[in-house]
């Protein structure tokens, strides 16, 4: 790359540097003329000229039930601030203040002193938060006499059902620590802390505006120099009804324990219930210490959404999975009968049916129906737990949802390579009878059972459960629809569904079937009771409760010809599943059939 | 091969300048950063950027510059399918599509393009036959070269950067050697369509819709400030206040009012120059704009004792546009040019500005480190 010589360029080049040394003169000039000529008038500006911008927080996206009926919304309140930077006799204006928001004047002085430390230059502290309209007129009337003390407009989080699907909404809280570190946010901010509140916070949240006001050396406003308004969050539309959300609640009443209702032809959660609830309301307004410890201290774990959170045995509604993996691998033939006595010996065990006198001659569809553990027992053992928990799994069990809720389980399924790992001790015959018949160590969660149950009603389809139909941005009024998401297809042999689901229609239905508190005369119901001991988990669960009662199980769908909801209830320690769960289940299927023919989903 | 008579040629003064500068910026981002909570995670961002760069510019002391000048064509269409990459798959920050996500960081692909556009100029007329006198009909190649990135650039939207790649190319072309007449001839249909353009309400109107409402703003608050107190004309204003009261000796360090009550907009990147004049007033703005100087003048220096043409348009279109960046930069900040988005080189806030600018000053210290070498 031989070139000529660069003599003709370089002749050039005290063009280059003359331009440079004329722009760094121009620019000293300026900075001269800035500076130094007018310093003192830019230094007046600064000081007198105060803009202070004041954060417009903006109203958080309302979350709708499925038809558009507000489930949590944003109630305008106003509060009474301090900005301490702006009272240049601070001990005055609270002196003053106190009498007005009649508190004390310690009081005051210790919000300040808390607020000092996480607070940023002019950023207001809060005294009275949702302040009555007396004391905000008189707050504002007397803006003058008031330096510093400001009326903050806040659209605070209001919701209306109390309890009411509190743990998927939320709540939401003070900014932490750590949050505030990743962004330079706004110390006084409420933002989602659990629930959709804090899955959804980005879209909820929206963007703060600012009021640009100018104030004297005083604090006092001299004119409001515009306002950029501030752009409400999105709201949400969820896939829950609340009509049927409301009877899963009333269902459940006062005992604990979870319903999950689902669309099986989409994955769309209808109801999602856990018991007992807390009051959301507690926290927008900066929960009490007292209030929190109570919460978490509860033994009754309020803030514990059982219906992604909790696992349990699923005592016998686990039949299900026996019959699909003996039906459709062939291992069980429906026709066979087995006799049940009342009790199976194995060795020097004796494992019990729950029914004492026996079901006698049983065959599969009867074995299901009057949920037989002699037959299931004969039935896991022939098969070998291994093969079940192939097809549980194929079911959804043992693994999470991912519904978006946080800290879902996943349960478990137990094989005899995870007992050898975990527990240090070989499978054992008897594994098979007590796992077969939904104890021992299987684990589920209810929303998993709703999986599984809307995937036998769909004929095998499983769609991702999802809580968010749409949404529409407030601003731009644009809507977006979340269409149902297909995650797999679990195939199994159609005689094999069929006789599961004949015999499932059965249980409330047939003589001797367990669930007839499950039937209703508005479709034919299908499903499946379980009762499930609490006493005998030693492994999972660790400490006893102080009740030893079952916990009852219900898992169905309706109508059984035409699947359109799918349900799952869990009442802890309830009893029966027959007597407890398969109520709660008939209430909410009722509820949402009633409207299934007249109302479209929007 | 770094040698160690090469290692005796590297103007260590110069090293010593550049790290100065960047150290200036630095406590610059910490002050205007700074939160309750101690030293922003920007301040240490920053940081980490400028130790890089050092090892950037070091790096690109090692291969000769001839070998950068034989790759310029390479760099200038990676730096193309860069900013191809960036309109199809960008994140979008403040309305334009600037960035790309690399990792956890975002990386800004103009700015790259920058720097290898002189380069690949650099290269063409070093190599050109005609080697000077140009006329409007040699400059169709340079001027295409010039144009892809532009158009780019301007798609993002980007006009601050758009306007710099227009600049720099421009006195590199006037550095290769073009005809008077033909400069005139530039100036004289720039002045026609510009006045078309203003005078034709039909186009004009055009024109003015096919920019973004930010950029609009922009222009209605330089020529008017007080039309958009809040908006454009709110930055320039507040500037010029935090500029103005740091007065002779300025406010003291982080004790500006400006620059700390997030009046000031960009305070870390663009208007990073308006915090510097706030706390360290009239001597430390004043010192800093010399500091510039005596840089810009050295590779001015190493341009002239390049041996060779392409050392020479390397070094002159290299410290052509660190010279537009800072003017343009500085001239925003002090209310004499308009408000564009231009980072102050070496100071404002920004990884890939930073790389970039230690990049381009490493290679002007391989030029001037070079200069006592035979080439064959």
């Amino acid at each position: 790359m031989r070139q000529d010589g660069p003599s003709d360029i370089q002749q050039r080049l005290p063009l280059l540097a003359a331009f440079i040394i004329f722009f760094t003169v121009v620019l000293f000039f300026r900075l001269w003329y800035l500076q130094v000529v007018k310093g003192a008038t830019y230094q007046e500006l600064a000081e007198s000229n105060r803009i202070r911008p004041i954060k417009i927080r903006p109203p958080r996206g309302i979350i709708y039930d499925r038809n558009g009926r507000p489930m949590v919304e944003n109630a305008l309140t106003f509060d009474i601030s301090i900005v301490p930077e702006d009272a240049p006799e601070l001990e005055d204006s609270i002196a003053k203040l106190a009498s007005i928001v009649k508190m004390k004047p310690e009081a005051i002085r210790d919000l300040l002193e808390q607020a000092e430390s996480v607070r940023g230059k002019y950023e207001p502290v809060k005294i009275k938060e949702e302040a009555p309209w007396d004391e905000v007129a008189l707050a504002e009337a007397r803006q003058n006499d008031l330096p510093g003390v400001i009326v903050e407009p806040e659209h605070r989080r209001n919701y209306p059902y109390g309890g009411m699907a509190s743990h998927q909404f939320g709540y939401i809280g003070k900014v932490t620590r750590s949050q505030k570190k990743q962004e330079q946010a706004d110390t006084g901010l409420l933002v989602g802390q659990g629930g959709l509140e804090k899955v959804y916070e980005k879209l909820l949240s929206g963007t703060a505006g600012r009021r640009m006001i100018q104030v004297n050396a005083a604090g006092m406003k001299v004119k409001d120099l515009g306002i950029e308004e501030p752009k409400p969050g999105t709201d949400l539309y969820l896939t829950l009804d609340l009509d049927v959300q409301r009877a899963a609640e009333d269902g459940l009443g006062a005992r604990a324990g979870a319903v999950v209702a689902m669309d099986p032809n989409s994955g769309e959660i209808l109801a999602l219930v856990s018991h007992p609830t807390y009051d959301p309301n507690l926290f927008p307004r900066g929960i009490s210490p007292r209030d929190w410890v109570k919460l978490s201290n509860d033994p009754s774990h309020p803030l514990y959404n059982r219906a992604v959170q909790s696992v349990y045995p699923p005592g016998s509604v686990f039949k299900i999975v026996d019959s699909l993996a003996g039906l459709d691998s062939g291992k069980i033939d429906p026709q066979e009968k087995i006799t049940c006595t009342g009790s199976l010996r194995t060795g020097r065990k004796v494992f019990r049916c729950w029914k004492k006198g026996g079901h006698g001659q049983v065959d599969f569809h009867k074995g299901l129906v009057e949920s037989c553990d002699v037959y299931f027992y004969t039935m896991g053992d022939r098969m070998g737990f291994d093969h079940i928990a192939g097809y549980a799994r194929k079911l959804g069990l043992g693994s999470k949802t991912d519904i978006v809720l946080a800290d879902e389980k996943p349960g478990l399924i137990p094989t005899a390579a995870w007992k050898r790992e975990k527990v240090h001790e070989p499978w054992y015959p008897a594994d098979n009878f007590i796992n077969s018949i939904g104890q021992g160590f299987v684990l589920v969660s209810p929303i998993q059972a709703a999986q599984m149950i809307g995937a036998v009603a769909n004929g095998g389809v499983f769609y991702q459960p999802m809580l968010l139909k749409g949404t529409r941005n407030r601003v731009t009024g644009a809507e977006k629809v979340f269409a149902r998401q297909e995650k797999r297809r679990a195939a199994f042999k159609p005689e094999a569904l069929e006789a599961v689901r004949s015999a499932l229609l059965g249980v409330t239905s047939e003589a001797g079937g367990t669930a007839h508190g499950a039937a209703t005369p508005l479709a034919p119901v299908a499903g499946k009771t379980g009762t499930a001991q609490v006493i005998a988990q030693k492994v999972a669960g660790g400490k006893l409760t102080e009740s030893t009662q079952d916990h009852a199980w219900f898992v169905g769908y309706a109508p059984a010809d035409d699947p359109k909801i799918a349900v799952a209830v869990v009442v802890e320690h309830g009893g029966h599943g027959g007597a407890a769960a398969a109520p709660v289940a008939r209430k909410v299927i009722e509820e949402y059939l009633k409207h299934a023919g007249t109302k479209t989903a929007r | 091969m770094l040698e160690r008579r090469l290692l005796g040629n590297v103007p260590w003064g110069m090293v010593a300048l550049i790290i100065a500068i960047a150290l200036v910026g630095l406590s610059a981002v910490y002050s205007t950063t700074y939160t309750e909570i101690g030293p922003s995670s920007l301040f240490k961002k920053q940081l980490i950027w400028i130790c890089l760069g050092i090892i950037v510019m070091f790096a690109a002391l090692v291969p000769d510059y001839h070998t950068v000048g034989r790759y310029a064509y390479v760099l200038y269409a990676l730096s193309i399918f860069f900013l191809l990459l960036v309109a199809i798959v960008g994140r979008t920050g403040m309305g334009a599509q600037r960035w790309l996500p690399i990792g956890s960081f975002a990386f800004q692909p103009s700015e790259f393009a920058k720097l290898s556009l002189v380069l690949a100029l650099a290269r063409y007329f070093a190599e050109d036959p005609k080697g000077g006198g140009y006329e409007l009909r040699d400059l169709l190649v340079p001027g295409a070269m010039v144009l892809v990135p532009l158009v780019l650039v301007m798609k993002q939207p980007d006009l601050g950067t758009a306007l710099m790649l227009l600049f720099t190319s421009s006195l590199i072309i006037i550095l290769a050697g073009i005809r008077f007449k033909t400069v005139m001839t530039v100036v004289v249909i720039g002045a026609v369509v510009a006045s078309a353009v203003f005078l034709i309400s039909p186009v004009r109107n055009k024109i003015w819709k096919s920019l973004k409402p930010y950029q609009q703003k922009r222009i209605t608050a330089f020529i008017d400030p007080s039309s958009d107190p809040l908006g454009s004309g709110y930055h320039a204003t507040q500037a010029k206040i935090a500029v103005g009261s740091g007065q002779t000796t300025g406010k003291g360090f982080r004790k500006g009012t400006q620059g700390q009550m997030a009046f000031l907009p960009e305070r870390h990147t663009d208007f990073i120059f308006a915090v510097i004049a706030e706390e360290r007033g009239f001597i430390g703005a004043s010192f800093l704009i010399i500091l510039y100087l005596v840089l810009l003048l050295i590779g001015v220096d190493a341009a002239k004792s390049a041996k060779d043409k392409i050392g020479t348009l390397m070094a002159g279109g290299i410290v052509s546009m660190l010279s537009l960046y800072v003017f343009i930069n500085v001239g925003m900040a002090t209310g004499i040019l308009p408000v564009v988005g231009v980072p102050l080189p070496l100071v404002s806030y920004g990884g890939t500005s930073i790389v970039t600018t230690f990049l381009a000053l490493g290679l002007l210290l391989n030029i001037q480190s070079r200069r006592f070498m035979l080439f064959y």
